[in-house]
């Protein structure tokens, strides 16, 4: 049977967008996300609320795993469009981080229009603040802010620094674990893991 | 005592009260119907309904009326009530081809077949007032009627290869302009979508600045067609065409001259113009700037206002430009105390360098004069610094 | 019938609230929309009402301010649309507000964290009246070629000893992208600079967003021996007092003697003897 989606789609779909347009405005701090839709596997409730708050059928997402029933839900709730590639999607959802593509797969836009470039959403295993932590800076970010993203691949952070030398180019990321999300724009800097 | 002022909210509601007495006039009057407006003033519905992009002649004239006769704010009705409209899909392609004619007519020959139809036209009254009550007309029945598919006369033509071809089905699927911004440089299905809902006034004048020389096109009416023409949609889950009903179009293709170049043999271009409902002026202007536009595409040297595509699509429209015309009335009083303040002080030193001796140092004139509000430090020239860049993005680019 | 609410439909909001999040990911940068007609005409907020109406929810406490006032008609009018198809409730306060939508000035109250401050935009190209063509500024974007203004700037010195730029003065956002501020005063610039609230602009004419993150770097365009200045002046606010506030000058008689007073309606009530007794 169809799982159903946010009970109250327009209030519902409001208050995750305000915490996600303050998770993309404050990176590297968790934030939790107020309404969490039922969602089937694999793709995480918090993941869910992302891509029915911000998708619809202009939008097309790339599913790193397409289980039917995955898809037949998102294509019933939101009716979005599939991206068969990476490099087409809008937004793209990572269920497992440690097979995920290398992030210069999907779209950084263009110089005239960096805009037109991929919303990548990666299920994490969690957030911590001391063990293997990160520190970050950059817009939105006062000083420095430390986080550990736990469950990335190996390699994850020296592909975004690489990736960060072609500003205002890039991909935007969205980190979701339990009822958290974490924002981190094209803008944020690595410092040190 | 000086009392900020107060009761915006009051104001605007008296305002609203005077507007809608306004609006109706004298109340022995009878109330205008909306069925009058839409019969009796139709051409005005049509041009609302155009420009407004809703075909829907009773809320046309529900804007109309509510608009008490101003056309620009009744199109701004209907499109700020057209923007909440749920969309539930696209029809096919218009066929004009199959448009049930009732006018029709070509500068180019002096008969065609299927024939010149004048149908209802103001072109050939006397433009005299005429003051006697309209009294009901009868209208004499032809002896035949129109045949139901009358060829276009650009297709007689093109059969003769003297025109460009443009091969049905060629063009890329269109943008929604309502629903997606226009960018630059913009495709001809864009552009065209733009003209179509564009102010008709402001196509006139760039339509008419194309005849006297700004971006010369040797216009000839090819074929002006109004009639109706079958609205098909294909819904997904249905998977075959239904046809929703009919609506009035106007449609002009202008043949051009042209001679050749880019491998191209010389042969008659083409201008094209659609609108909704009765709107011939309006077509015809259309597809005289159409043309112009196409000024790159057949590498025609461009230097005529009408063959600017970002100068005439970013002001065709009468609802952004009346609008942001008009925002000047609202305050401004913010930016224009900062500029009151600057002029004080630039006005000051100009009057203290008049009387100076040329030797004096500039920080010395840039005292404001005891009546400035604000006083800025004006300092010698300064370090200009590089632009940067162009090579860097040259090699990204690449 | 009725409206959805705050009005726009939900495919309309989701285009705004993806396109904000790609604003606020690309300081300064101007994200492409697909602006809609609203109610109100275009030039007079339209760009300003569809970010609120995209961020708006029934717990907001919505403040909206024109040339620093909440009484303009203006103001009142789109406070009054959003009270209409929202039902929000609404406020003259700037401490009790979440969002605060404003056309030409920023709040000399300081804002906090959990503020958003929504700016009405009329023109976002810091360039047009540079460079009219949108494919050129675009390029010139692309390339961070921002010659153009510091020659308007330097010519500016050299005719008249100041830059001649009192308003909409242009600033370099993450030292990336330059940006118009609105028609700000240029007194308002340095609340850009690192503020705690996020800032989002709306251009609903010109179709287009912009965002300043929260504790971004926001410069005032200037040179080394001419550093940016704000606006001061001589007087003080005659209603409360304020020396540190923008004033409108005010003309209170025939024989055209002036007055000034706060620009920001609220904080001059606030500070205003009748208002703390």
């Amino acid at each position: 049977m169809m799982l159903s989606a946010f009970a109250n789609p327009v209030f519902d779909s409001q208050r995750n967008f305000r915490e996600l347009l303050q998770a993309m405005a404050r990176p590297a701090a968790p934030r939790e996300l107020p309404v969490l839709p039922p969602s089937p596997a694999p793709i995480a409730p918090a993941a869910m609320a992302i891509l029915l708050t911000l998708c619809d059928a202009t939008t097309s997402v790339w599913l790193q795993q397409p289980q039917p029933t995955a898809v037949d839900h998102l294509r019933f709730h939101a009716g979005l469009k599939l991206a068969e590639r990476p490099e087409d999607a809008d937004f793209a959802l990572i269920t497992d981080p440690t097979s995920m593509p290398p992030l210069d797969a999907f779209a950084r836009g263009d110089l005239r229009y960096p805009d037109r470039s991929a919303s990548v959403i990666v299920q994490v295993a969690g957030f911590g603040a001391s063990h293997g932590a990160g520190k970050f800076s950059g817009p939105g970010i006062r000083d420095v802010e430390t986080l550990a993203i736990e469950g990335l691949p190996h390699g994850f952070w020296q592909q975004r620094a690489e990736l960060a030398s072609q500003l205002p180019l890039g991909v935007d990321l969205y980190f979701v674990a339990a009822h958290q999300v974490v924002g981190l724009p094209r803008t944020t800097r690595w410092l040190e893991g | 005592m000086y009392v900020a002022v107060k009761g915006g909210e009051q104001a605007i509601a008296r305002s609203l009260e005077l507007l809608a007495e306004a609006r109706r006039g004298d109340t022995a009057v009878p109330e205008l119907e909306l069925k009058q407006i839409r019969e009796q003033l139709r051409l005005g519905v049509a041009r609302v309904m155009q420009e407004g992009s809703l075909y829907d002649e009773e809320l046309a004239a529900l804007a109309m009326r509510q608009a008490a006769g101003d056309m620009l704010e009744a199109i701004f009705l209907l499109r700020a009530y057209r923007t909440t409209l749920p969309r539930f899909g696209y029809t096919q392609p218009l066929n004009t081809s199959a448009m049930r004619v009732r006018r029709r007519v070509s500068g180019t020959f002096k008969d065609i077949p299927g024939g010149q139809v004048l149908g209802p036209t103001y072109d050939y009254t006397q433009r005299l007032l005429d003051f006697e009550t309209t009294s009901p007309v009868e209208v004499s029945l032809a002896d035949a009627p129109l045949p139901s598919n009358v060829p276009r006369v650009l297709d007689l033509l093109d059969a003769e290869a003297l025109i460009e071809r443009i091969e049905p089905g060629s063009d890329p699927e269109p943008i929604d302009l309502t629903r997606e911004p226009l960018t630059f440089p913009a495709d001809r299905a864009t552009r065209l979508q733009n003209l179509s809902r564009g102010d008709e006034g402001f196509l006139l004048g760039m339509a008419y600045s194309t005849q006297r020389g700004y971006a010369e096109s040797h216009p000839f009416a090819g074929e002006i067609r109004m009639g109706e023409v079958d609205v098909v949609v294909c819904p997904e889950e249905l998977g075959f065409a239904i046809e929703i009903g009919s609506i009035t179009l106007t449609e002009c293709q202008m043949i051009n001259q042209f001679h050749g170049g880019n491998g191209v043999p010389p042969q008659f271009t083409r201008g094209y113009g659609l609108c909704m409902g009765e709107g011939e002026r309006k077509a015809m202007s259309m597809a005289l700037v159409d043309r112009a536009l196409r000024c790159d595409e057949l590498a025609e040297s461009s230097y005529a206002p009408a063959q600017n595509q970002e100068f005439v699509l970013s002001h065709s429209d009468s609802v952004e430009a009346s609008g942001f015309v008009q925002h000047l009335k609202l305050p401004h009083y913010v930016d224009f105390q900062a500029e009151l303040s600057l002029l004080r002080t630039l006005a000051a030193q100009h009057a203290a360098h008049l009387q100076t001796p040329p030797s004096a140092s500039p920080q010395e004139d840039g005292k404001a004069g005891p009546d400035a509000a604000c006083s800025q430090e004006p300092d010698p020239t300064p370090t200009l610094p590089c632009a940067q860049g162009r090579e860097q993005f040259e090699a990204v680019k690449t | 019938m009725t409206y959805n609410f705050a009005f726009l439909d939900e495919d309309t909001k989701r285009m705004l609230r993806r396109a904000l999040l790609k604003a606020v990911a690309i300081p300064g940068y101007q994200v492409p929309f697909g602006s809609r007609e609203m109610p109100l005409p275009y030039g007079w907020g339209t760009g300003g009402i569809q970010v609120t109406a995209a961020l708006l929810g029934p717990d907001d406490v919505l403040k909206v301010i024109d040339q620093g006032a909440d009484d303009t008609t203006n103001a009142v009018n789109i406070r009054r649309f959003f009270a209409r198809v929202a039902g929000v409730a609404t406020t003259e306060h700037t401490v009790d507000a979440t969002i605060i939508q404003t056309r030409h000035r920023i709040p000399e109250t300081s804002l906090r964290e959990d503020q958003v401050l929504v700016f009405q935009v009329p023109e976002p190209e810091p360039l047009r009246t540079l460079e009219p063509r949108e494919a050129e500024t675009r390029t010139l974007h692309a390339l961070a070629d921002y010659g153009l203004m510091h020659v308007k700037l330097y010519e500016d010195i050299a005719q008249y000893g100041h830059i001649a730029t009192s308003y909409d003065y242009p600033v370099l956002v993450d030292g990336r992208y330059l940006t118009s501020p609105s028609p700000i005063p240029k007194f308002d610039n340095p609340k850009l600079h690192q503020s705690p609230a996020l800032m989002l602009f709306g251009a609903g004419r010109e179709k287009r967003l912009y965002a300043i993150p929260p504790y971004t770097e926001v410069e005032s365009l200037a040179f080394d021996d001419h550093p940016f200045e704000i606006q001061r002046w001589e007087h003080q606010c005659e209603l409360c007092g304020s020396g540190e506030s923008y004033l409108d000058e005010v003309i209170v008689d025939d024989r055209g003697t002036r007055m000034f007073v706060c620009s920001d309606t609220d904080f001059c009530g606030q500070r205003r003897p009748e208002a703390r007794a």
